[in-house]
């Protein structure tokens, strides 16, 4: 059965750009390592934020709802990359574990239980150039208010779970068990809106 | 050296990527991949801070477990609601749901 063309396009189109924009970047960050101006975490550093600012633009720009769901599990990884970084792998593993598993899959399966994805669809309204001028004009305030604030700071030591763990649960008692409790309450309420009402059904 | 401006610009970035997608997104389930966006750049900004600056509480770290697990419980439930929609309307598109009541 071939491809729809389509999905076909879009495939080779986004395969090409990648390789265009991001073959290059892997080798311009490389060889700045290479030649010791940037040291190993920082070229780590910087292929993780491009891979993250990929998943990130593919996420929210892919006409293709499936590819877009991808993309967030491409970006998600980035961050667990990024947690490590930070010094801080319990979050690196909760963030694989709950983004790359359970909200992946979620966000999967409400697409495959509400759109055919085949048929091309209009996925962007046509408020799309304003959408765009102001996210650019928040973006542009965002970052040239955290480049103008100067921090002479630097990471100290690896947070541990026993760390982790102890904090948690003795001088965070209380909201983490409020925090299970809304897992809880979220998890009833969703079965309880997204299941068939069979009385009414049987009734009809 | 990575300093916390490559942190903060990073999670600047990918915020104003996920507004972005709010904004223009119709489908519910693509906004819902925007918001993920949005508050993935909020744990970053949480965990750089607490690694930079708070070493011996890391309370940004403990924020940002309660971020994850808040996004877990939003996704949950708001896909309820886009399925219950979808099965009444047929669409799960937000400007095409645009009353509360019917």
């Amino acid at each position: 059965m071939p491809l729809p063309a389509q999905l076909d396009r879009a495939i080779v189109t986004g395969s090409l750009t990648a390789g265009a924009i991001g073959l290059p970047y892997i080798l311009v960050v490389s060889v700045l390592g290479i030649m010791g101006r940037i040291n190993g975490a920082e070229v780590v550093w910087w292929l993780l934020a491009g891979l993250i600012l990929v998943g990130a633009i593919g996420s929210v720009t892919s006409n293709n709802v499936v590819h877009a769901a991808l993309s967030l599990v491409v970006a998600a990884m980035g961050i667990a990359g990024m947690f490590v970084l930070l010094a801080s792998e319990f979050l690196a593993l909760v963030q694989v574990l709950v983004y790359g598993g359970g909200v992946a899959i979620l966000l999967l399966f409400a697409l495959m239980m509400t759109n055919a994805s085949d048929d091309p669809i209009v996925v962007d309204g046509s408020q799309k150039p304003f959408g765009f001028g102001v996210a650019l004009v928040m973006g542009v305030v965002l970052v040239s208010a955290m480049v103008g604030a100067s921090w002479n700071a630097t990471i100290t030591t690896v947070v541990s779970f026993r760390d982790i763990g102890t904090r948690l649960y003795r001088d965070y008692g209380v909201p983490f068990e409020v925090a299970s409790l809304v897992l809880l309450v979220a998890l009833i309420g969703a079965i309880a809106i997204a299941r068939r009402d069979t009385e009414e059904s049987d009734a009809a | 050296m990575i300093s916390l401006t490559h942190y903060l610009v990073l999670s600047g970035v990918l915020f104003a990527l996920g507004f972005y997608g709010v904004l223009v997104r119709r489908s519910a389930i693509l906004i819902l991949i925007a918001v993920e966006l949005m508050l993935a750049a909020v744990s970053i900004n949480f965990v750089a801070f607490a690694s930079y600056l708070d070493a011996k509480l890391f309370t940004g770290v403990i924020f940002a477990i309660f971020v994850i697990t808040i996004a877990a419980a939003e996704v949950g439930l708001a896909l309820g609601i886009v399925l219950r929609i979808y099965r009444e309307r047929s669409t799960a598109n937000v400007d095409e749901a645009s009353t509360l009541k019917w």
